[in-house]
């Protein structure tokens, strides 16, 4: 006998997911799910952002498949770090987050979950953020938006880093904003943090995500 | 390898489903997989082939119905699913994704004895 149910899968983690947006907004947070693909310069972002907004607390929760190496490095600029090792899992989901923003127990700020280095799955995990923030690296290629598009069509905002390589690469900025504009109106921030170099592009971005935490 | 925790949740609804309507056995489920989910259908025949045993779905045929991403013309205002291109297949202009569209991921039907 065959019956219909139209029964949603993966509803659990978003029933967390739902619960974690109400832990976050009580405490006065914006929670901004940062994903990107693994050396697109997530970790990096991170800190640039904190150094642009030292007025407000930032805490990170850091997913990594093994190792603390970017909690550490965060933990060294004094940003508030919680390390989730999700031991060969390919993303995050709803419930460490949770496990993750009590152990950091933040009141009044914006944690950056980092999701773990990966355009695909991240993308089908809603964790209860309210900001999804995607770093594409320009080394990656101009071609991503194209091929990744559940990932790309789900960023509220998307961050290019590395845009100091874009003659070195060729990388074609026009095709790039085209295939975003198909399937996201995510604006897109350019950025580059080369080390020795006048940072460019994030304080464009920190002041949209501290807009964003000012409407929490 | 995200479509694990998919699976499992498969087998629990499908062991819940067995037990509310009396059924030893769960011979065939259909799912619905939209473009935008990021769900691939032999990872989950993979994974159910193996989390499957001994539960009342164990065995059971998997049928995947695949949902397109819509794009809409923002030229000529006309529909098409997103297969390789974001250009409009009429007239050629750039399309934009319709909001939503593509993102379903269901248990459509099952069918037991």
């Amino acid at each position: 006998m065959k019956v219909i149910i139209m029964k949603e899968l993966l509803e659990a983690n978003d029933r967390l997911a739902e619960e974690n947006r109400s832990y976050f907004k009580e405490n006065h947070v914006l929670c901004v799910n940062l994903m990107g693909s693994p050396g697109a310069g997530k970790t990096t972002l991170i800190s640039a952002i904190a150094d642009e907004l030292q007025d407000i607390q930032i805490g990170v929760v850091e997913g990594d498949i093994a190792s603390s190496i970017d909690a550490d490095k965060l933990e060294q600029k004094g940003v508030h770090s919680s390390q989730i090792n999700t031991c060969g899992e390919c993303h995050l989901d709803a419930n460490v987050i949770r496990q993750g923003a009590e152990e950091i127990a933040m009141k009044n700020g914006i944690v950056f979950v980092e999701n773990v280095g990966n355009l695909i799955c991240p993308a089908e995990f809603d964790l209860g953020e309210t900001v999804r923030l995607l770093a594409a690296s320009v080394p990656e290629g101009d071609d991503k938006p194209y091929k990744y598009v559940p990932m790309f069509s789900y960023a509220d905002v998307v961050a290019l880093t590395k845009c100091d390589l874009k003659e070195a690469v060729g990388f074609d900025t026009t095709y790039f904003t085209k295939g975003l504009r198909a399937i996201s109106e995510a604006p897109i921030y350019e950025i580059s943090l080369k080390k020795g170099q006048q940072r460019e592009g994030i304080k464009e971005l920190a002041a949209f995500l501290r807009k964003k935490y000012e409407e929490v | 390898m995200h479509e694990l925790p998919v699976v499992m949740d498969i087998i629990r609804e499908m062991d819940e489903q067995a037990s509310a309507h009396g059924f030893h056995k769960i011979t065939e489920i259909e799912l619905v997989i939209g473009e935008l989910s990021s769900i691939v259908d032999e990872s989950v025949q993979m994974y159910f082939d193996v989390a499957s045993q001994n539960h009342p779905c164990e065995n059971a045929k998997l049928k995947f119905a695949f949902e397109p991403a819509m794009l809409k013309c923002r030229e000529c205002g006309n529909e098409f699913p997103h297969e390789k291109s974001f250009q409009c297949p009429k007239c050629g202009g750039d399309a934009m994704l319709v909001k939503g569209s593509g993102r379903s991921f269901y248990i459509k039907s099952f069918d037991g004895e």
